[in-house]
């Protein structure tokens, strides 16, 4: 293993497989450039190598900056699996349907139950936000706006849905809670990240919800 | 010396009048600042990779001596944040002189 060898394996840890190809790729050709320069100015081969790796520096803080610019391995797993997620429900027709029709059932009932005063106004709520996060895939939120307009949404639904569930007592259930929220708010995390290293234009359906 | 932060801006100097590879854009902040910024090249590569995220510089192949490369160029948002950026450098660095000299 050579140096340059080294230095990429340390620079590429936990990047996405895409990611790490992209960097050894720039890597290797600025290696060899600097590397033709060295031989250039009258080093040894062996001496243009060692200061060509020289020259880039410490490959963690490397690592740490392409981690902030570059997909992570577990980046890649999320949009893989919502991908994989998005495709399976619009790919089968019964499923959108049901997507679709389930929700505006439930919004339907609920309203009608509200109308009747079987159930107070807050369950219709409820019913239609969850709806709306059901029928999310299918419904057109293609700008960054309208994605931030949703995920608020989302958030306010699921926070008043815990509220009406737990009410006065949600400091008692708070563990339910925190173990319920804390996997959406890491994928919530994760899109975040997402979103600020791809392109707009390059943005899956998933990023915007 | 350090120049943390300003990496990205002295990049989109260096592209300012033609396209570029990293190698090179590395070399020409170096030798234009006279050896003084001589920062670690393989953080070149994130600060790039950043500011086309930001859309402020597009890469494409290129070919440079037989072999392929990845050249970057600038674009007209990246031109605009160069002005900007150079802008607030002149304001802050003569705000800094400034003080220096009262001292």
């Amino acid at each position: 293993m050579t140096a340059l060898d080294r230095w990429l394996e340390q620079a590429t840890r936990q990047l996405a497989k895409d990611s790490a190809g992209q960097v050894r790729a720039e890597i290797q050709e600025h290696y060899e450039a600097a590397r033709e320069t060295a031989i250039r100015s009258g080093a040894t081969a062996e001496e243009a190598e060692r200061l060509a790796v020289r020259d880039l520096g410490d490959a963690r803080t490397a690592n740490c900056q392409y981690r902030r610019v570059l997909l992570t391995t577990g980046e890649a797993r999320l949009l893989r699996e919502g991908n994989w997620e998005a495709r399976a429900v619009c790919s089968r027709p019964w499923l959108k349907w049901m997507f679709l029709v389930v929700p505006a059932a439930a919004f339907y009932t609920a309203t009608a139950l509200f109308l009747k005063g079987s159930v107070a106004g807050a369950w219709v709520w409820v019913a239609g936000g969850i709806g709306l996060l059901l029928a999310a895939p299918l419904l057109p939120i293609y700008t960054p706006s309208r994605g931030r307009v949703f995920r608020l949404v989302k958030w306010v639904v699921m926070l008043s849905l815990f509220g009406m569930v737990f009410g006065s007592e949600w400091l008692k259930w708070s563990w339910l809670l925190i173990s319920c929220l804390w996997p959406m708010a890491w994928v919530e995390w994760t899109r975040v990240s997402i979103r600020r290293k791809l392109p707009v234009a390059q943005w899956p359906k998933q990023l915007y919800l | 010396m350090n120049f943390k932060g300003t990496l990205p801006t002295l990049i989109l100097d260096a592209l300012q009048s033609e396209p570029s590879h990293g190698y090179r854009i590395a070399q020409r902040i170096k030798e234009r600042s006279r050896g003084v910024l001589d920062f670690k090249e393989g953080t070149l590569y994130p600060a790039l990779h950043k500011l086309e995220n930001e859309g402020l510089v597009e890469s494409y192949e290129g070919m440079e001596s037989g072999r392929p490369r990845r050249y970057y160029r600038i674009t007209q948002a990246g031109h605009g944040t160069l002005r900007r950026d150079r802008a607030e450098w002149r304001k802050f660095s003569r705000a800094v002189t400034a003080i220096l000299r009262e001292a």
